[in-house]
């Protein structure tokens, strides 16, 4: 089974009265296991796509299938409750909560379980390790790096432990070195730990650590280029 | 309960805007508390007041006193079991700060018509036989140190009063209450006293009327009755009387300040209005510069009606804070306002005067109201938002 499967998607937003076409009948299939990269210029799509894909958003018309879940079709409740347990989202400016520290922030998806709070607190600490951020679990956002804050962000996307993670130009705000420790991260998490990754870049250097890279063009997706096999 | 910790951390993110926010919650609590617990004592006091007393004045004002010769006549009337003549002294000991209420009595009649007033026997006895004798209530000995036999000295600020040199009062008794509601910061003394302090500076006696005649009646349903007979026998007279219950004299004494009920609610509600404004004003800055945290939390996978409850919490919580920490500052002022110059005269008439569980209740829950009001519109618009917009703006 497919981690994803695009089928047929349009999504059109209105300003005034002007119809725009953002995704113009994509279909892309993402394997289990598989690494993905969306590249293409800016306003090509690429974001929507992943945001569909998240469930954050829903298509104009086709359908969204992540995990077997036509996404579409869930109320917003469902589809908060679908979207705490399938999908870690990654954003470009990491996107922590500034007065939560970090074991805090990582814990704050698991506040929607029925975890104790040392099982949370707990398994917080364990994606700090994963991402070697366990000695900085007290301290907050404004104490560390970017690229320290970006992998506590990716510690809380994959502390509920989902098939998918979604990551939004992950390296965008990065310097050089520190957007290299995020892809290998990335890399770790798609080897070791299997996750399923679509990752939306402008960056060549990080689009070239994907199995595969997918360009979108004016909403419309072009043929993949593959590079490996996927490691499933 | 998990998600508290979390609230709380976001109201002390920005503390000095949560700390405006609750001191002025609080003060606007406090202010609608000490209001609600003034009305409320003038409410309790003509509630309770004795439906056997009966207040007699002048017929035109308070401030003119009325023939002696009424007493008789008054106490001739079918219905009447007691007549007590009683003037307002308005005597000041030492400074003006130091004001306490003290009326001139006929001591024998009025305390048959007081007998809340708790006056020990042998003191009692001793205050009949001294016409300098001072019968003073707990409180006002508390307050200025004074015991049996100790001498002070006081003069009106009644100018018919004044009469070229202090009145010099003996402590001759100091009073309790038998009921909770007794004011034991009064002070009466002799009015013969003042009669004759009178009489000794101008050779007559036209100053020294009476200021009320306090009368109690032998059946409190015919008080009314009573009342009316008691004006009508001066109908034609030169000085007429106006006679009513204890409790529309005390509302009428109110009454003289203007329609206090109104003016008080009033300002309770113009600074609810006005701390309203400010605590949305907060919450929805509070929410607007945390929109990208909203769209978080909602791609985490909460749902929009936890991401609404932890914004309404959050102001329920200012709500919570500021109206605690504003009824206790009116339970200390309440406390105290008897000490103060003024103020304790005015609200010194109302004994007891404390914060009851109704109006600490009520106020409370009025900053608790207005945490909601206030979080409702930052609330739902959290609530309603869609998290590709709010990113999108970020």
């Amino acid at each position: 089974m497919a981690a994803v499967d695009v089928q047929k998607v349009r999504k059109i937003y209105k300003r005034d009265a002007q119809d725009i076409v953002v995704l113009d009948g994509i279909d892309l299939r993402v394997p289990d296991g598989e690494f993905v990269a969306l590249m293409g210029p800016s306003g090509s799509g690429k974001t929507t796509l992943l945001n569909l894909i998240a469930g954050i958003d829903r298509p104009t018309s086709g359908t969204v299938l992540v995990a077997g879940t036509d996404v579409g079709q869930l109320s917003e409740g469902a589809l908060a409750r679908w979207r705490s347990r399938n999908v870690g989202f990654i954003f470009q400016f990491y996107n922590l909560i500034p007065v939560l520290t970090a074991a805090e922030n990582v814990e704050l998806p698991l506040l929607l379980t029925k975890l104790s709070k040392s099982q949370r607190r707990e398994r917080a600490l364990t994606a700090l390790k994963i991402v070697g951020l366990a000695d900085r679990a007290k301290h907050y956002p404004r104490q560390l790096s970017g690229g320290q804050e970006q992998r506590v962000a990716i510690a809380r996307a994959i502390v509920t432990d989902p098939a998918v993670l979604v990551a939004d130009e992950p390296t965008g705000d990065l310097d050089a070195k520190s957007a290299e420790d995020i892809l290998n991260l990335l890399e770790t998490l798609n080897r070791e730990f299997k996750k399923t990754i679509i990752m939306v870049t402008h960056d060549p250097r990080a689009s070239s650590r994907a199995h595969v890279e997918r360009h979108l063009e004016k909403g419309v997706l072009a043929n993949s280029s593959e590079r490996h096999e996927v490691t499933a | 309960m998990k998600y508290f910790p979390y609230v709380l951390k976001h109201l002390r993110r920005n503390w000095i805007r949560t700390l405006s926010t609750i001191a002025g919650m609080a003060v606007c609590i406090f202010l609608i508390c000490t209001l609600q617990t003034v009305l409320d004592a003038i409410r309790q006091t003509t509630e309770n007041a004795n439906p056997s007393r009966l207040i007699t004045r002048h017929a035109v004002s308070l401030v003119f006193n009325m023939p002696l010769a009424y007493k008789p006549r008054i106490q001739a009337l079918p219905g009447v079991k007691t007549v007590a003549t009683s003037n307002w002294f308005g005597g000041v000991y030492r400074d003006i700060k130091d004001f306490f209420p003290s009326f001139a009595v006929e001591a024998e009649d009025y305390f048959k018509i007081y007998p809340e007033y708790n006056i020990p026997p042998d003191q009692f006895r001793d205050y009949l036989q001294d016409m300098r004798g001072a019968l003073i209530g707990r409180d006002i000995a508390e307050k200025y140190g004074f015991k049996i036999g100790d001498v002070f000295q006081m003069e009106s600020m009644i100018p018919p009063y004044r009469v070229g040199r202090p009145f010099e009062f003996v402590v001759r008794g100091i009073y309790q209450g038998n009921s909770a509601g007794t004011n034991l910061g009064v002070m009466f003394f002799h009015y013969k006293y003042l009669y004759e302090s009178i009489q000794a500076r101008k050779g007559v006696g036209n100053y020294a009327g009476a200021g009320t005649f306090n009368v109690e009646v032998t059946n409190p349903n015919q008080a009314a009755a009573v009342a009316k007979a008691i004006d009508a026998n001066f109908e034609n007279s030169d000085v007429q009387t106006k006679t009513e219950s204890e409790g529309a004299f005390i509302a009428g004494f109110i009454a003289m300040t203007g329609n206090l009920v109104a003016l008080l609610n009033g300002i309770g509600l113009a600074v609810a209005f006005t701390i309203l404004l400010v605590t949305a004003n907060t919450m929805s800055m509070a929410v607007r510069e945390r929109r990208t945290e909203i769209a978080v939390l909602k791609t985490l996978g909460f749902p929009s009606t936890l991401v609404m409850s932890l914004v309404l919490i959050e102001a329920v919580a200012l709500g919570v804070l500021g109206g605690g920490l504003g009824v206790l500052m009116a339970e200390g002022l309440v406390a105290n306002l008897h000490k103060m110059p003024f103020m304790g005269l005015v609200l010194g008439q109302f004994p007891g005067l404390s914060v009851s569980p109704f109006v600490g209740t009520l106020t409370f829950s009025i900053a608790v109201a207005l945490g909601i009001a206030a979080g409702l519109i930052p609330a739902v618009g959290a609530y309603r938002s869609r998290i590709t917009d709010m990113l999108r703006q970020a």
